[in-house]
């Protein structure tokens, strides 16, 4: 009887759930695994099979993994910047001083804005404004567009990244400080813990689901990142800041080699899924109860 | 009191989201965007009194779409499908791309099985795919009329060509002759030394850094160095050889006399930079202003850049005008008596999807333009457009324009496309931009563009 009830929920809860998660996510999955072994090229009647000859063509392509090792760079700054940043924030934030309400909504509103816009608007601050504070300063670091050097771009990008995600994430952990029970907190005050004993062992162990959502987030989004990339910087100077999911863009569409562009696509899901996942299960086996 | 703070965040946080969907619906007022459909200002007026052209009455009632990939004549197609709609009966309807590749969107478009009857496409994909989807245009009436602009693929004509647009160093004349004090023959400048000589007088008498280049990866990696190819001997013809003779490795770029010589004007121009500081730094829209200002008198680039210079305050009784890309010192060289005017954009029929009918629609759509009196001056007037059909009488108004159209009927313009794969722009771009910013040497950048067609199989 139970069991029967129980088929009958799963069905009106959950098929609907579940078809629309196969129709859009695991068949495009498998259609797009597929496409990897095929020559198409988007729009030919016709897909011949071709092996792994697209897969060679990413071993070839030594662009792809020169893009690949600057958006792990790329990632290993934004998701520590971020984090701790927005940590730092978020304690801040939490003790009670005046004006909190207002400062949260103005480090979340950055991450209200779309990314395409959001890198125009800093292009015209690195390109225009920080020039012209140069020209009538004089000051070195102003002097030429942040963007026409290929280190001061990928600062760039990592500023402009940071800037966009710390908000969310100071949301997360402005929530995970709340949670914090003021009772173990006086009682760890009472214990005599303070400063940083308190933050170490009894702050940062409570607050670590929050951390293990705010790093999954900020590790997949940066993996991933496209927007901001595109429009602040376009891959300029000379492609030297290119990340790998635009790299993956302009192999399929620009250069037109869907099959090659497919694959990398794939490389790169499995890379993001492996550190995702290895994080995610790291930073759980950490989580205590209060 | 935690209710009542979340409360209050929320309400906050959800002010915000409106106040920034308000702020993103307006418009950012510090780029202009060079493909602003509502650029188009004053039109002139169309006579639609006489017309000869004969319309095919089987096909009154079809609809037909077209999909624009040239955002700044939308509104003046669209017109045109209004008049094409009122004297044979078929319906167009224009749909722009905005933000996709010409090409992405037509991938998407075919994959939904929604393709457009007609499409205005690059030559690189027309070529992907005419000869899959396109309509065999070869007998087509227009064809004899815009004869030496077509693209042909395995001997088949699949695309009528929308445009000649062409492209050399821009000048101001006025600001020229403001500067010198004298009247300026642009007809006297006839070699690179010349040009030098010019460049620094101008120098001399106050423009400290007279010339425009713009960093954009399009015009380093596609309109200056594809003058390696085209002016091989001028001809669409010698400029693919160039091509495949790289490709196969018979052709050393080091000891290749129009490599070192487009790379001399090249880092004439550069010298000449008046963002030479900070070249990658160079803002596009600055650079018609400073053509428009006065700041600069020379500005590489193309007749496309008319509405960027309007924008800058540039009006059509101003006088500009192109220069050839001087590539050596030989007076009689083709290079340095003529500029490139080529045909861009090209235009093709789906034989795919679209019915017979619909087809006859679209194809009798590019002959009424080529061939019936309202058509022939809306493609001038409305779009401000130079067609590449001989038969059409009208002249584009705006200087860039007319200065190409009568240079093409000067013989003083030579027309080679040459066919290149369509990420060459992108790659050898980005090349470009280093030997640009000075991180790379001539030998680099050679190394680059034999890398990159290396590579092409």
């Amino acid at each position: 009887m139970k069991s029967k009830n129980n088929g009958k929920d799963f069905c009106m809860f959950a098929l609907p759930g579940m078809f629309c998660f196969f129709a859009v996510v695991i068949v495009p999955f498998i259609y797009g695994v597929y496409l990897t072994f095929t020559d198409w090229n988007g729009v030919a009647t016709v897909k011949n099979f071709v092996g792994f000859k697209n897969f060679g063509g990413v071993v070839k392509d030594a662009q792809f993994w020169s893009s690949l090792l600057l958006t792990f760079k790329y990632v290993i700054f934004v998701v520590i910047i971020v984090n701790v940043l927005a940590f730092a924030i978020a304690y801040l934030l939490t003790r009670g001083m005046k004006g909190e309400n207002f400062f949260r909504a103005g480090f979340f509103t950055p991450n209200l804005i779309g990314g395409i816009v959001l890198g125009y608007i800093w292009q015209f601050v690195f390109s225009r404004v920080f020039v012209s504070i140069g020209e009538s300063t004089g000051w070195k670091l102003f002097e030429v567009s942040w963007l026409s050097d290929p280190t001061n771009a990928f600062i760039a990008l990592v500023v402009v990244s940071v800037w966009q995600l710390s908000g969310y994430m100071i949301l997360i952990y402005v929530a995970g400080f709340m949670g914090l029970s003021e009772d173990v907190m006086e009682a760890a005050s009472i214990d005599g813990a303070s400063g940083f004993v308190k933050l170490k062992s009894i702050i940062m162990p409570l607050m670590m689901s929050s951390i293990t959502i705010c790093l999954f987030l900020t590790l997949s989004r940066a993996f991933m990142v496209y927007d901001v990339n595109l429009s602040l910087t376009a891959g300029a100077p000379y492609g030297t800041t290119e990340m790998a999911a635009m790299h993956v863009y302009e192999k399929a569409f620009t250069s037109r080699q869907f099959g090659v562009g497919q694959s990398e696509a794939l490389i790169l899901f499995i890379i993001v899924a492996c550190i995702s996942g290895i994080q995610v299960y790291l930073t759980k086996r950490q989580e205590v109860e209060a | 009191m935690r209710k009542k703070v979340m409360a209050r965040l929320v309400s906050v946080v959800l002010i915000m989201v409106l106040m920034m969907t308000m702020l993103t619906g307006c418009r950012f007022g510090f780029a202009s965007d060079p493909d602003d459909p509502n650029a188009e200002e004053k039109k002139e007026p169309i006579d639609t009194s006489t017309d000869t052209f004969e319309y095919d009455a089987s096909l009154n009632g079809t609809n037909i779409t077209l999909l624009n990939t040239k955002a700044e004549i939308q509104v003046a197609l669209e017109e045109m499908g209004v008049e094409y709609e009122k004297k044979s009966g078929v319906h167009v309807e224009v749909m722009p791309v905005s933000d996709d590749s010409p090409y992405t969107k037509m991938i998407s478009l075919y994959n939904s099985g929604n393709p457009p009857t007609i499409a205005i496409l690059d030559t690189t994909d027309v070529i992907a795919l005419a000869e899959e989807k396109g309509v065999d245009m070869s007998e087509e009436k227009w064809v004899s009329e815009a004869e030496g602009y077509l693209t042909k693929i395995n001997g088949k004509i699949y695309s009528f060509p929308l445009c000649i647009e062409g492209r050399g160093i821009i000048y101001n004349k006025t600001v020229i002759e403001k500067a010198l004090g004298e009247t300026f023959d642009p007809a006297s400048i006839t070699t690179l030394d010349e040009f030098q000589a010019f460049l620094d007088r101008l120098v001399e008498n106050g423009i400290e850094k007279p010339v425009s280049m713009a960093k954009e990866d399009w015009s380093l990696g596609a309109h200056h160095l594809q003058y390696i190819y085209e002016t091989y001997d001028g001809t669409s013809e010698g400029a693919q050889k160039v091509v495949e003779e790289i490709k196969a490795g018979t052709l050393d770029l080091n000891t290749y006399n129009r490599m070192s010589e487009f790379l001399d004007i090249f880092d004439v121009l550069k010298e000449y930079n008046v963002a030479k500081g900070d070249p990658l730094g160079a803002d596009y829209d600055e650079m018609a202003i400073d053509l428009a200002d006065g700041k600069t008198a020379f500005w590489f680039n193309g007749n496309w850049a008319w509405p960027n210079l309007v924008e800058a305050g540039a009006e059509e009784t101003d006088e500009y005008g192109f220069l050839p890309y001087f590539m050596n010192n030989d007076k009689e060289d083709f290079a340095n008596q003529m500029i490139q005017g080529a045909p861009s954009k090209q235009v093709m029929v789906d034989r795919q999807i679209a019915t017979e009918k619909e087809q006859a629609a679209g194809r009798q759509f590019l002959n009424w333009i080529v061939f019936s009196e309202i058509g022939q001056q809306m493609l001038v007037k409305t779009c401000n457009i130079i067609p590449p059909f001989q038969n059409n009488p009208y002249e584009p108004s705006d200087p860039l324009s007319r200065d190409i159209y009568e240079k093409v009927h000067a013989q003083k313009a030579f027309s080679a496309s040459v066919i290149v794969p369509n990420d060459h722009w992108a790659v050898l771009g980005a090349a470009m931009q280093k030997y640009l910013a000075g991180r790379s040497d001539r030998r680099e950048l050679m190394e680059s563009i034999q890398d990159y067609w290396d590579e092409q199989e």
